[in-house]
């Protein structure tokens, strides 16, 4: 693990307090912009004011309980990383089909369902990773960063509101963009680490100026209002839809890779030498999101994910702590204690939002394109990154034609997020036949056997474009296992396959089995045993590859080397 | 892509130190060992190796650097080892063998030490 050069506060150290506090708040300042997801679901659900401020409270909780589940660093949940939790537009389309179809009580049986399969799905990652590949994990992270900027832009000028482009707003929003973007390029310390914080105030200034700040339209006509409240859960009920399985298993899956993404892009941003996610923090973070995901189907909220923006955030101020997740996550559930907290919320002008998700997703956008390059482009890939990411812009694009397509397919084709997943992972899927690669070695009796090995497999992972590390790995257990061999009657044949997930190593031979001991040997019995160094052997074998077995058929015996790639 | 071993003498002071590069198993261990049996013959004071152009060592080197380490202690021969990383850092873990050997990070640190 080698620490990139601009990073300030890495994953595991403790920036200090003072900056931990402004850090966790810059981050809750621009999550918050993620609650208008819950904010516009519930105002197509139909809720009023205090409804709303309530659903708002709720949301807020979630988000703070998910944040801590999805930064935590245990056994069994959290990723490890800064990788707090957000409301996202992966949710946000077929949540609110479900309102439309029943109301809260559906949108939360299908959020905890959703929740529950990418709970059962965590275990499994690794053995997923054949379907969800880190460039189609980049990918989708593209996709969002698009889709984030899409977002940015509607909200800077104006166009949300009255599909027009209104001079004030953009005005607002190109103060704030200016600001982010000019402190984060020319200056360091403070000015770069809060430039979307100090981007925003000052955008929520100029707009208050300019009247685009209005309070009373969040505040409830009637009843008291009061500084501390308990959110009200479990108020909205539950129930389910068989119909609404299956775009909610899809939006599971979507949540899924951008987890994924996301906690890459997290792991990648702490190490200079990333080469490959670490599987057990993606397996324990999407835990630790199903959870959260089921947690506010439970209490009456929608379904939340991994938030982009934050990692571009963590990655735009090189402050990437873990701790600075637990101070977000407490932050957002005292809020949720705060009825003005939503109320600030709901207030916060859509320019300056606007300016926050675009000046985001810029980094968003190119945290995607850096995953996906980061392997070898092969023509394969190009397909099915290349048509994806076009049927993602297209459901934009297009999004008024795809809207007149059967009711089944709406879920998949009006969401660019959801369209650009499942044409990746069934491109990936068809493209993958034919993909395993072969190649044989034979090893007559009394050959030089290390020389022949080295340049066999050397030449056979360049020819596969396999990663030197584990071609290296390879290489020492071929001269490893044919060295404890010996010379066998009838020589040693070495069969090398491959693809871009496994490498194998298959050695026959006729003789005696071997022993790949769990237990290294001591190093007197290294030095004294008769057995000893052909023990050592064994306990390196079995502890450099990733799998190793021995198995006798007919006279022969077949070692098979097994290593991740 | 061949990888025969070589070894390179310097001398840096009263310190013997041997660069050794390519890959060592059994067919060359050897080789190893006679070179280091030489050293720690001719009385050398120190004895460093230089692990920085290994790609890897199977168990038959393993036993031999042990051999070679039990007889420099038999002769009050000073022997370390240094530059062990990377994969071949990870075989010395692997095999429990790091707590085995005096491993210096450096070529300059284990001169200054043995020196």
């Amino acid at each position: 693990m080698k620490r990139p050069p601009g990073l300030l506060y890495a994953v595991d150290e403790t920036p200090p307090l003072a900056t931990l506090i402004l850090a966790a708040l810059q981050h809750v300042a621009v999550m918050s912009n993620s609650l208008v997801y819950p904010v516009i679901l519930a105002r197509e659900a139909g809720l009023s004011a205090w409804p709303l401020i309530e659903f708002g409270s709720r949301s807020m909780l979630a988000l703070g309980i998910g944040t801590i589940l999805l930064c935590a660093r245990n056994r069994f949940v959290g990723s490890g990383y800064l990788c707090p939790a957000g409301y996202s537009q992966i949710y946000l389309g077929t949540s609110v089909a479900a309102a439309h179809r029943g109301g809260l009580a559906l949108v939360c049986g299908m959020t905890l369902f959703s929740g529950a399969i990418q709970c059962a799905m965590a275990p499994l990652l690794r053995r997923l990773r054949i379907i969800l590949p880190s460039e189609i994990a980049g990918l989708v992270i593209a996709v969002v960063g698009l889709s984030l900027a899409v977002i940015g832009v509607r909200y800077s000028l104006g166009i949300a509101r009255t599909r027009e482009i209104q001079p004030i707003d953009l005005a607002v929003a190109g103060l704030s963009l200016l600001i982010m973007c000019a402190l984060n390029i020319w200056t360091r310390g403070y000015a770069k680490m809060f430039c979307i914080l100090i981007g925003m105030i000052a955008g929520y200034g100029f707009a208050a100026v300019l009247g685009l700040v209005d309070l009373s339209s969040a505040l409830p006509e009637t009843g008291t209002f009061a500084v501390l409240r308990l959110p009200n859960l479990w108020v909205t009920g539950m129930s389910f839809d068989l119909e609404l399985l299956a775009p909610f298993v899809i939006v599971a899956l979507a949540g899924t890779l951008n987890i994924m993404g996301n906690i890459s892009t997290a792991q990648r941003i702490n190490d200079d030498d990333w080469v490959r996610p670490e599987f057990r923090s993606l397996s324990r973070g999407l835990a630790g999101n199903g959870i959260a995901s089921m947690l506010c189907g439970g209490i009456g909220s929608m379904g939340l994910n991994s938030y982009s923006t934050s990692i571009g955030v963590a990655s735009a101020t090189g402050i990437t702590s873990r701790r600075v997740g637990y101070a977000i996550g407490a932050i957002f559930i005292l809020m949720a204690f705060v009825p003005a907290a939503a109320v600030a919320v709901a207030t916060v002008p859509t320019p300056v939002v606007g300016a926050a998700l675009f000046f985001s997703a810029a980094f968003v956008f190119a945290s995607g394109l850096q995953m996906i390059t980061a392997r070898l482009i092969d023509s394969r890939k190009i397909i099915v990154i290349g048509f994806s990411f076009a049927m993602a812009v297209m459901a934009d694009v297009y999004h008024d034609v795809f809207a007149t397509v059967p009711p089944i397919l709406q879920p998949l084709m009006g969401n660019a997020l959801v369209l650009g997943t499942t044409c990746a992972v069934l491109l990936n899927l068809i493209t993958r036949i034919g993909v395993r690669k072969k190649a044989i070695l034979r090893l007559e009796p009394g050959q030089p056997h290390r020389v022949a090995v080295e340049q066999f497999l050397a030449e056979q992972g360049g020819h596969w474009a396999a990663r030197r590390d584990v071609v290296n790995r390879a290489i020492f257990g071929a001269v490893q296992l044919i060295e404890i061999l010996g010379d066998p009657p009838g020589g040693v044949t070495l069969e090398a396959s491959f693809d871009e997930f496994n490498l194998d190593l298959r050695v026959r031979y006729r003789g005696a089995e071997l022993v790949f001991p769990e237990q290294r040997p001591t190093r007197r019995e290294i030095l004294d045993h008769p057995e000893g160094e052909r023990l050592l052997a064994g306990h390196l074998l079995r502890r450099s590859a990733d799998r190793i077995t021995s198995r006798t058929s007919a006279d022969q015996i077949e070692v098979h080397l097994h290593y991740d790639h | 892509m061949s990888s025969a071993l070589q070894i390179a003498e310097f001398r840096e002071g009263q310190v013997c130190v041997l660069c050794l590069s390519g890959s060592i198993d059994s067919t060359n261990a050897d080789d190893m060992m006679a070179r280091l049996q030489q050293a720690i013959g001719a009385k050398e004071k120190a004895i460093v190796l230089d692990f920085a152009a290994v790609r890897y060592l199977t168990s038959a080197a393993f036993r031999v650097l042990l051999v070679a380490t039990d007889e420099a202690e038999n002769e009050s021969v000073a022997f370390a080892l240094c530059n062990v990383t990377g994969q071949v850092r990870d075989l010395f873990e692997m095999g429990g063998l790091l707590d085995a050997f005096v491993i210096h990070g450096s070529r300059e640190e284990a001169v200054s030490r043995l020196g």
